[in-house]
């Protein structure tokens, strides 16, 4: 369960990664685009970069941070609950920017905010289950060196 | 060594559960089923008026019985051949999609008023099954052309002949209703011109992947004008979005909207034409001694009719409002008599939709497929609020009828009847409409931007009494969107 705990958020870490690079794509092939023809208008709706950003930002990476908060449950991981509930919060909040921006396209600065602080929440969350595993009963210097 | 107390493991299933049973709820809810009917969908929205009895398979009028005069011959024949295929783009290359009779756009179809038109269409190779609609004709409903809803999809191998009598002169255009989103955007279209005069110029715009193209060629296009000669331009916006459109070089006049004839139409200079998407608008051009520009939307693409060159504009900032242009003329029936007041309210709201999560349109607040039916009887005067909240513009389109504009944000239209069957909705904008329910069938009535009807944007004016025996998805892979 800690190292599923560990790959899940780790996961969600590389899921902004890529999110970052899918839209810099999309974006920059559109421009590309633009140069060679295309019209960016109301008919206009999108290419391969944004179809990936909607898709792993609205599917991939909710499935992911809410397998994060159930294997939080049961994984013992020091803090891990509270941790794997911080990333699904910022995962929703992130969401909930995108759809505003969509009308107030300043709240998107935010949603690029955002994106960074989910990405160092769940890199310090997958940190906190590496190590060797917690133990309830024995060992205390191993529970030391998670620390 | 101790086991470790179940009741933390306890709490952990619990809070699972808690976790996931309202997002399961949520997306179990917002599951389309499948083989569903037209006539299943939804909730009956009689308007105020009296309601009606709403019959089932096997009741009633089958609407595939609703077809035009069987024994008729045809005036106009017309066969076309459906394929998977990549075809030439002139001025921009070859690329794959779909072809009729090897071309997109299609052949043109051209027939007099009160023709009878027989088109057989064979599908080749479009793998996910096609049909063709008559978008802006009002036939009868057996013939629309909307798979799962007047017919099954015609699939590979498969031939379907659609036969109508022309009933209104004017710009039209047929498309497949079958997946109609990809189909339409990948080439199955064609132009439809009912009486066609001698000076026609057909522009139809159309994006295929990345680049729009007038009359399937990209860039400067040219066809030839006498100077001093008067032409009739036909444009047609086959896209998803509104498309302004303007003439560089010469004042016009707006003569159709939508096939009806404008009354009194006035001389226009300085100011673009909107053209809805599915719309079409004709303009009438005094041709000057230079050649002149027709510019479509502000790409590259443009049509340029004469010889030498054409003046370069940019788009003027003011567009030929619909609502005041042209004289008043009488209707030929009483809006203010209504039998039935529908709402058509467009919104957006974040959840599920078919188990997706994103941001889906909503219709009086309901997500597709639990949306309004509007159910009418032959014969009412309808009217018809559509409000659009959505924070972006739908191109609503009712099928079978023309509908008059009666209003925008509740100022009064008060130049020539504006007909149409494409109107051009923005964000926060409220019209009123009125038609006369005067072509008995099950018809479409839904965004004409055709990845928000795949989106949910849909729904069905039904009449009394009628009903059709075709089912959406299921085994038959209905999917008109």
């Amino acid at each position: 369960m800690r190292s599923a705990y560990r790959v899940l958020a780790g996961l969600i870490s590389l899921g902004v990664l890529v999110q970052a690079m899918a839209i810099a794509l999309g974006w920059f092939t559109a421009i590309k685009d633009v140069d060679d023809g295309l019209v960016i208008d109301k008919n206009y709706d999108g290419n391969i970069g944004h179809s990936l950003h909607g898709t792993i930002g609205m599917m991939v990476i909710p499935i992911l941070a809410i397998l994060l908060l159930i294997v939080s449950f049961f994984a013992h991981v020091p803090g891990g609950v509270k941790w794997a509930a911080i990333v699904f919060g910022l995962v929703a909040l992130q969401i909930a920017l995108a759809f505003v921006a969509f009308g107030a396209p300043a709240v998107g600065a935010l949603h690029g905010a955002n994106a960074l602080v989910l990405l160092g929440v769940s890199g310090m969350a997958a940190r906190r289950a590496s190590g060797p595993p917690t133990p309830a009963t024995t060992d205390t210097t191993a529970t030391e060196a998670t620390i | 060594m101790a086991r470790r107390p179940p009741r933390r493991v306890l709490i952990g299933l619990l809070a699972t559960i808690a976790l996931l049973a309202p997002i399961g709820w949520f997306w179990q809810q917002s599951l389309v089923p499948g083989g569903m009917s037209a006539m299943d969908m939804g909730y009956a929205d009689f308007g105020g008026g009296p309601s009606v009895a709403l019959m089932h398979a096997g009741h009633g009028t089958d609407l595939s019985k609703l077809a035009a005069a069987p024994d008729r011959p045809a005036d106009v024949s017309v066969s076309l051949v459906a394929r998977k295929e990549r075809f030439d783009i002139p001025g921009r290359g070859s690329t794959e999609g779909y072809t009729l009779n090897h071309t997109s756009p299609g052949p043109e179809i051209k027939a007099k008023k009160g023709d009878l038109v027989e088109v057989t269409l064979v599908n080749e190779s479009v793998s996910g099954g096609m049909t063709l609609h008559w978008h802006g004709v009002d036939v009868p409903a057996a013939q629309d052309g909307v798979a799962g809803v007047t017919q099954d999809a015609v699939m590979p191998g498969q031939t379907f002949r659609y036969r109508f009598v022309a009933p209104d002169v004017g710009t039209y255009w047929y498309h497949s209703h079958q997946l109609s989103h990809e189909q339409v955007k990948g080439g199955l279209y064609g132009v439809l011109v009912i009486s066609p005069g001698p000076t026609d110029v057909v522009a139809v715009a159309h994006t295929y992947d990345k680049v729009r193209t007038v009359n399937g060629g990209y860039g400067e296009r040219r066809v030839p004008g006498v100077a001093g000669s008067t032409v009739r331009v036909r444009l047609i916006n086959t896209d998803n979005g509104p498309m302004a459109a303007w003439v560089d070089g010469a004042p016009y006049k707006v003569v159709a909207v939508d096939g009806t004839e404008v009354n009194a139409p006035t001389q226009v200079e300085g100011k673009s034409v909107l053209v809805t998407a599915g719309g079409r608008i004709d303009l009438v051009i005094t041709l000057p001694a230079n050649a002149i520009r027709i510019g479509l939307g502000g790409g590259p693409t443009t049509l340029v009719i004469g010889e030498g060159d054409a003046p370069t504009g940019r788009e003027p900032p003011e567009p030929v409002d619909l609502l005041t242009y042209g004289k008043p003329a009488a209707l030929p029936f009483d809006p203010s008599s209504a039998d039935r007041k529908f709402e058509y309210r467009i919104g957006r709201r974040p959840g599920f939709f078919d188990g997706k999560p994103g941001l889906w349109w909503t219709i009086n607040g309901h997500q597709f497929p639990d949306v309004p039916m509007f159910v009418v009887k032959q014969g009412d005067v309808v009217r018809m609020t559509v409000r659009n909240t959505s924070g972006q513009v739908h191109p609503m389109h009712l099928h079978g009828h023309h509908v008059v504009v009666l209003s925008r944000n509740g100022q009064p239209a008060t130049g020539s009847p504006w007909w149409v069957d494409s109107l051009n909705v923005e964000d926060d904008e409220t019209y009123e409409i009125a038609f006369l329910a005067d072509n008995p069938g099950i018809w479409m009535d839904h965004c004409h931007n055709l990845p928000h009807a795949a989106q949910g944007l849909i729904t069905h004016l039904m009449y009394e009494g009628v009903t059709t025996p075709f089912h959406l998805d299921g085994p038959t892979g209905n999917e008109p969107e």
